[in-house]
């Protein structure tokens, strides 16, 4: 007889349980968003009484709250490293998805900050990996969600299952980097200054082509008020810009450009970093943006900080250039 | 196991160091320590959720490590300490899950263990002195307080704390604004070594007599803090190393001042100097010759024993299994905030 200890923190819940076989020898929760570190040791010492002889680990790898999913983690690994037994992690949103029978649907738990980790399911499968969002974004879409907030949470068996199934995760399942995430090495970000518009111009111009603003235009906005503009130096050139306007209380990002050659280094994030501190300090009960439909390269970025598609607008960057305008809630 | 040669194993994750130490008694067999500060030094100080990861991912391999090093299976250890507070909750959750992991698959005693008595326990290692009661300065990134300690593992009086900064954020804050690295404490203690530490008089907090009253023992770092700024704004042509060593003097003599009058007026003549900031250079000469003064018995730990490791949870957890002392149980949890007033969970 082969018995699994069973661990998952990564909702309000902590959960133990031993599994042997498929078959549910013990099981017990605590429900508490903040108590994962007192209850677990509990709950093992519990399920301990009656089986003494473990011979795998199985824990929820998240996503969750990071706190509280380290606590299952990281006792985990300690537990199966002293008595010389494997562990292996799983998602904690496919095992509660291994116990809902709908065609389509998604999983969803809580997140904190307003929003939720969710994954979707087709067929019994997973299509892709897990992402955070709004509950409102999932509500626009006609399937069903379920989770926490339908009662549905990871249960020693569907835990268990998923183990057998090997779909193992080795590290956390964060979905969110740390909201400090370093900014690009050797990157300096400064005030935009009026020195820095010929050169912030030719990159304007490589960038967006014949959509590019004119040199005229590029000074009338730095000018204006209630604005703030700042650029991304690298070895000496500036290698991205972006600025922001506070309109009667929301701000608007007016643009946020990095070099073709510079992208995907984490430059548009701190410098959207940036603008939304900014907002913050000019009190802007929101911040907006408008990203062109089928940029996909930015989408994520602006998703990450919490950023919610509201409307599109049609002919935004021309003729059938629509624009996708997002916004995300300050306060 | 016979009490006194327990074999202990400690572990700290307070903050930003994942460390395992393992003591036999008062003997160290293995001091492993791992620390995420590089990826902290771009933001000038510890971002808690990067500690809280890099715990994680670390803790394995420094538990394996301290094994190796200790020449042990896991299954020799007698006991385990954890430091359970104070500190970054997040950060300290990972240490108290991952001991609670091994002490409950073992069937072992866990002791949750309180930060600032382990780094003074710390001072209990390789060493016969008998070291109780004494007063101990402790001082690093996150405390600076003056203690009376009669018993380590049940008796602490706090005598005095800093009440704005601690004595190691005042140093990283100042770092920052002389544009050294991080953490500020090793920056300045360099920089300071080609300075002059008289050149610029810089004010020692709540040293005034109207201060003393009510804060005799107290310390407070932002109005040093503040005026360096200030001397710096006034001062373009600075001399760098000036500064430092003048910054560094003002912290050093108010620390010292009050610990050894603290170890004068209680009539206990021990001072045990620990924490981070005990690896300060200059703290160290000066408490030298100003405890030979007093005729205090001093004590600093090793170097690398002074910022936060394993090794002094360890110790703690020993003197804990000494002295009898019945392990904390399940579910003791961690707690950011909890006082020295109760070392043993």
């Amino acid at each position: 007889m082969n018995h699994s200890l069973v661990i998952d923190t990564s909702t309000n819940r902590t959960l133990v349980g031993i599994v042997s076989e498929g078959t549910l020898l013990f099981e017990a929760h605590h429900d508490d968003a903040l108590g994962h570190g007192e209850a677990l040791p509990k709950l093992v010492q519990q399920a301990l009484a009656n089986t003494v002889q473990i011979d795998s680990v199985i824990v929820g790898m998240g996503p969750g709250p990071f706190t509280g999913l380290r606590v299952g983690i990281s006792f985990a690994q300690s537990f199966a490293f002293a008595r010389g037994i494997p562990w292996v992690g799983v998602c904690g949103l496919d095992a509660i998805a291994s116990q809902i029978s709908d065609s389509e649907f998604f999983v969803a738990v809580d997140a904190r900050r307003k929003e939720v980790f969710f994954a979707r399911y087709k067929t019994g499968e997973r299509i892709a990996e897990p992402g955070v969002c709004q509950p409102s974004q999932l509500a626009k879409v006609e399937i069903p969600t379920y989770g926490e907030a339908t009662g549905e949470f990871p249960s020693a068996l569907g835990l268990a299952k998923i183990a057998e199934r090997g779909a193992h995760y080795l590290a956390p399942i964060y979905v969110r980097r740390p909201d400090a995430y370093p900014p690009p090495a050797g990157v300096k970000f400064r005030p935009m200054l009026q020195l820095d518009l010929v050169p912030a111009f030719a990159l304007e111009k490589s960038v967006y082509k014949s959509d590019a603003w004119t040199m005229a235009q590029f000074k009338e906005e730095f000018a204006a008020k209630e604005r703030t503009y700042l650029v991304a130096e690298f070895g000496g050139s500036v290698i991205g810009y972006s600025g922001a306007v506070n309109l009667a209380g929301t701000c608007d990002v007016l643009t946020l450009t990095v070099a073709q050659e510079h992208r995907q280094k984490g430059i548009g994030r701190e410098m959207l970093r940036r603008l939304i501190d900014w907002a913050r300090t000019q009190k802007c009960e929101a911040i907006m943006l408008e990203v062109r439909v089928a940029n996909e390269e930015a989408m994520p970025l602006y998703e990450s900080f919490g950023f919610i598609e509201i409307s599109r607008r049609s002919d935004y960057y021309g003729p059938g250039k629509t624009a996708i305008v997002m916004r995300k809630e300050l306060q | 196991m016979i009490n006194s040669h327990a074999v202990v194993l400690g572990i700290e994750t307070s903050c930003d160091e994942t460390a395992v130490g393992i003591v036999r008694g008062r003997n160290l067999l293995a001091n492993v320590i791992s620390s995420s500060v590089d990826e902290h030094a771009r933001f000038g100080g510890v971002v808690p959720e990067i500690a809280s990861r890099a715990h994680l991912e670390a803790m394995p391999g420094v538990i394996a490590q301290a094994l190796l090093d200790a020449k042990l299976n896991i299954s020799d250890i007698d006991a385990f300490a954890v430091t359970a507070g104070p500190g970054l909750i997040g950060a300290l959750l990972v240490g108290t899950s991952s001991a609670s992991g091994l002490a409950l698959a073992l069937g072992k005693p866990l002791y949750g263990v309180n930060h600032l008595s382990a780094h003074i326990a710390v001072d209990t290692l390789e060493s016969d002195q008998k070291l109780q009661p004494t007063i101990a300065l402790l001082v690093s990134g996150g405390h600076s307080s003056i203690l009376q300690v009669n018993d380590l593992t049940n008796d602490v009086i706090t005598l005095g704390r800093t009440i704005d900064d601690a004595a190691g954020e005042a140093f990283d804050k100042i770092a920052r604004i002389l544009e050294l690295s991080f953490p500020g404490g090793p920056a300045i203690d360099l920089a300071a070594r080609s300075g002059n530490p008289t050149a610029i008089d810089f004010p020692r907090g709540l040293s005034l007599n109207k201060d003393l009253v009510e804060h005799k023992y107290d310390f407070s770092f932002s109005g040093l803090k503040t005026a360096v700024s200030r001397y710096l704004q006034a001062t373009p042509k600075f001399v760098r190393a000036d500064v430092a060593a003048s910054f560094q003097e003002a912290v050093v003599d108010v620390l010292l001042t009050k610990a050894i009058a603290a170890a004068v007026e209680t009539g206990i003549d021990r001072l045990v100097i620990a924490g981070g900031v005990a690896a300060n250079s200059r703290l160290r000469e000066l408490a030298e010759s100003r405890a030979a003064k007093s005729g205090i018995q001093l004590r600093i730990p090793p170097m690398g024993l002074c910022t936060d490791n394993g090794a002094m949870v360890a110790a703690l957890g020993a003197l804990a299994v000494q002295a009898g002392i019945s392990p904390s149980g399940l579910g003791f949890g961690a707690n950011s905030s909890s006082g020295i007033e109760r070392p043993i969970f």
